[in-house]
């Protein structure tokens, strides 16, 4: 416990850092101390709720996005101002669900159905409140959570060797398979697809160039950047493109009467911390954490409900639940990052893709090797939950006005916008010509209904999981069974077959249609 | 908009839709797979992939042999042959075969196992198999389930943000950010049906104010801002090299090599 507390106060030491900035003041020099990583979480959370609150660009397309403007910072306060960046896009997609009915992403989707049903009475200030309050005390034991689970988790996987490592990704594959939506089939397609695009470029042991086709800018391999952006960034703006303008129902009222009454509280305290709970373990699974938490938390709520028939006609606990849990589980999805140093979801690829390029290899190494980074990032969550609360609602009116953009101009500026975000990276016009040519993948995708983030997630996991698997067929001696000889990683791989034969089945296949289409 | 409302015509149950369709897919499936069977046979290794009997399959076989018989099948759907329930599918895992054929063509020439160590070449080729089969597996889950239609494609609005976006990749290096942000910007509205003139070139000039002081003033990163002196040379130069490098592609293509 009191080492729980030490590390704590480590991370929230390194958050609160100040940096004397000196300038010129009339003469005379003049230093002021500036807490660095607050400011940058703070930021973080501002471009993060501003660009998620543009409807339809989800998460993973947000922080794709904003990556770049973090290139420029220290390690830690680039992780600091990612991680910032995710929660405000998270609470932006909810301010859009309230208040225009349009989810940002698929996390809010549920939130949609009784928040804006409040809106529509008049109470979008109460919704926001309650949201907001309920993800902070979900983001605060979380966050103790994430503080207490990572020591002996990361002790644990001191234990795994290559084949352990190997079956353990296969394994959090699956969970991404089984929890996304849609054919099962068509996301092991995805993963394979995914495999193969991250081979490109030299080989980890020979550097022998693989499928580059003799060009020097694929010697490195496909850009991570390129491809999120890509698939996830001019994808959507082009599919988007064939929506008609719908005319959006942005409630008009001013949003007034933010803090929710006694009662509002009274009534949803029980829906958060239900929430919170299921969040926090949903979360820590590989997978689609946050979307399918938000999704169980609804469902649960109203089965458990004495007034169900409230449901979908804006009650509180309908917004108070789903919100909490999603960042409950979006919390705890840092679970598997940080310690085992393999992402569970598309979000988390895209902190590996930003924690490489910053070189820093996730893993239960950098607990040990680089704590104030660690914990500094785990007290950074909490913080960037209180910045949501504090700046966020006070703005709800500078994002309102901002929906009132219409979408004709807004995606050339998210065009143009990613462009210099993806060239500045290396300083490469070809590094922009990959990203467009996978916005036409991944508009191809979404005509043949595949799902773009396993792809995601299998082309991070990629070159780690053929290191693993080349490593432990060598140390086997070529022999294959070893993955299923050692205890560990047959327990993994038989789970994950376990998990495989039970999404198949037509039974539980109804079922999870059911939750999807819900 | 009238072509909006018209359901898409893309796929066909059997019996129920004209043919065209499936003739228009059949004869894309099978030019792709012959592309694809020129490129295998302009790579060239005796790196034995899998034994039959006494054979040894090597892995430029492979994909000779995959891209052949895709291309059959791209036949075979062209003459209506093969129920085409869930196109979506169908074609979908098709593709995916034929991404799966590229790369077995691509990694042919890579060594493979030594001893009890992977190759370079492995790893690709075994993941590229397996997509091999998980494609036919959503082929056939494609003919023998009813699926919905493929929506249609629509050509303009996509053709023109991409163009935008790979105009700025051009522009960007020779005449530097402003004009590549205002340019992408303005080619990339033309995209949406709803454009208006006025709108447009004052969204375009404060959104280059707003990256200029965004990615140059606040993060200093180090861009070109305006054209460069000889600025059209660059251009012209970069689009001399992308030729270049297109040509020298399709100059192995056309390579034949037996073995």
């Amino acid at each position: 416990m009191s080492e729980l507390l030490g590390n704590l106060a480590l991370g929230f030491g390194v958050v609160f850092q100040f940096v004397w900035y000196t300038f010129n003041f009339f003469g005379t020099q003049v230093s002021v101390p500036i807490p660095m990583n607050v400011l940058f979480c703070l930021i973080g959370a501002l471009v993060g709720t501003l660009v998620g609150v543009l409807p339809g660009i989800g998460t993973v397309a947000t922080i794709a996005m904003l990556l770049p403007i973090t290139f420029g910072l220290p390690p830690v306060g680039a992780l600091i101002m990612l991680a910032g960046i995710y929660y405000g896009a998270q609470y932006g997609g909810s301010t859009t669900s309230v208040l225009v009915n349009i989810p940002g992403e698929a996390t809010s989707v549920v939130t949609c159905l009784d928040g804006h049903q409040m809106a529509r009475q008049g109470r979008a200030g109460a919704a926001l409140s309650i949201a907001a309050i309920g993800s902070f005390f979900a983001g605060c034991v979380s966050t103790v959570l994430v503080a207490a689970l990572g020591a002996p988790l990361t002790s644990l996987a001191l234990l795994f060797g290559p084949a352990e490592y190997f079956s353990l990704m296969v394994l959090g594959l699956i969970f991404a398979v089984v929890l996304a939506k849609g054919s099962v089939l068509k996301a092991i397609a995805m993963i394979l697809t995914g495999l193969l695009l991250s081979m490109v470029g030299s080989d980890l042991e020979t550097g022998a160039g693989r499928m580059t086709f003799d060009f020097a800018e694929l010697a490195d391999g496909i850009g991570f950047p390129n491809i999120a952006l890509g698939v996830f960034g001019f994808a959507e703006i082009i599919r988007n493109l064939e929506l008609p303008e719908e005319s959006r129902e942005i409630v008009q009222a001013k949003v007034t009467g933010l803090m929710p009454t006694r009662k509002d509280l009274i009534d949803s305290s029980g829906a958060i911390v239900r929430g919170t709970v299921l969040g926090s373990l949903l979360g820590i699974l590989p997978g689609g954490g946050a979307v399918i938490a938000s999704f169980a938390a609804y469902t649960f709520e109203k089965k458990i409900s004495k007034t169900p028939e409230k449901f979908g006609a804006g009650a509180i606990e309908g917004v108070a639940s789903p919100e909490s849990a999603n960042n409950a589980a979006a919390q705890t999805s840092f679970i598997p990052l940080l310690t085992l140093g393999i992402p569970p979801n598309a979000v988390m690829a895209l902190m590996v893709g930003a924690m490489t390029i910053h070189g820093i290899v996730p893993g239960p190494q950098v607990m040990t090797k680089q704590p104030d980074l660690f914990w500094g990032m785990i007290a950074s969550m909490w913080i960037g939950n209180l910045m949501l609360i504090v700046i966020n609602l006070p703005l709800v009116g500078v994002w309102v006005s901002l929906l009132r953009v219409p979408y004709r101009l807004l995606f050339p500026s998210i065009v143009v916008f990613c462009c210099i975000g993806i060239y500045s990276i290396n300083n490469s016009p070809t590094d922009v010509i990959i990203a467009a040519l996978f916005g036409v993948v991944g508009y191809w995708l979404t005509k043949h209904d595949f799902e773009a983030a396993p792809m995601l997630l299998a082309f991070v996991l990629g070159p780690l999981m053929e290191e693993n698997l080349r490593r432990a067929m060598l140390i086997a001696r070529g022999d294959v069974t070893v993955f299923f000889t050692r205890p560990i990683s047959s327990v993994l791989l038989i789970t994950a077959m376990i998990l495989l034969v039970i999404a198949a089945l037509p039974k539980i296949r109804r079922r999870r249609d059911e939750v999807f289409v819900e | 908009m009238a072509e909006d409302i018209k359901p898409a015509l893309e796929g066909s149950r059997p019996g129920e839709m004209p043919h065209t369709n499936n003739l228009r897919g059949g004869i894309t499936v099978a030019v792709l797979a012959l592309v694809l069977l020129l490129g295998a046979f302009a790579v060239c290794s005796n790196t034995i992939m899998f034994q039959i009997g006494p054979i040894g399959v090597s892995s430029t076989m492979v994909p000779r042999v995959l891209a052949l018989l895709t291309a059959a099948v791209g036949v075979l759907i062209a003459f209506n042959l093969i129920p085409v329930r869930g196109p979506q599918d169908f074609y979908g895992g098709l593709t995916l075969v034929l991404l799966a054929i590229l790369a077995l063509a691509a990694s042919a020439e890579l060594p493979g196992q030594r001893g009890f160590a992977f190759g370079p070449g492995t790893a690709p080729r075994l993941f590229a198999l397996l997509l091999v089969g998980l494609g036919i597996a959503v082929t056939v889950v494609g003919m023998t389930s009813d699926g919905p239609p493929i929506e249609k494609y629509r050509i303009r609005g996509p053709a023109v943000v991409i163009l935008g976006i790979f105009l700025f990749a051009a522009l960007i290096r020779p005449f530097g950010l402003v004009v590549a942000t205002y340019v992408a910007f303005m080619v990339s509205i033309m995209g949406s049906t709803e454009m208006r003139w006025i709108e447009s070139l004052i969204g375009a000039a404060v959104m280059t104010a707003f990256c200029w002081f965004l990615f140059v003033k606040l993060l200093g990163l180090p861009f070109q801002l305006w054209p460069q002196d000889n600025a059209h040379v660059i251009l012209f130069n970069q689009f001399e090299e992308v030729i270049r490098q297109t040509w020298i592609i399709l100059l192995k293509m056309v390579e034949f090599k037996s073995c």
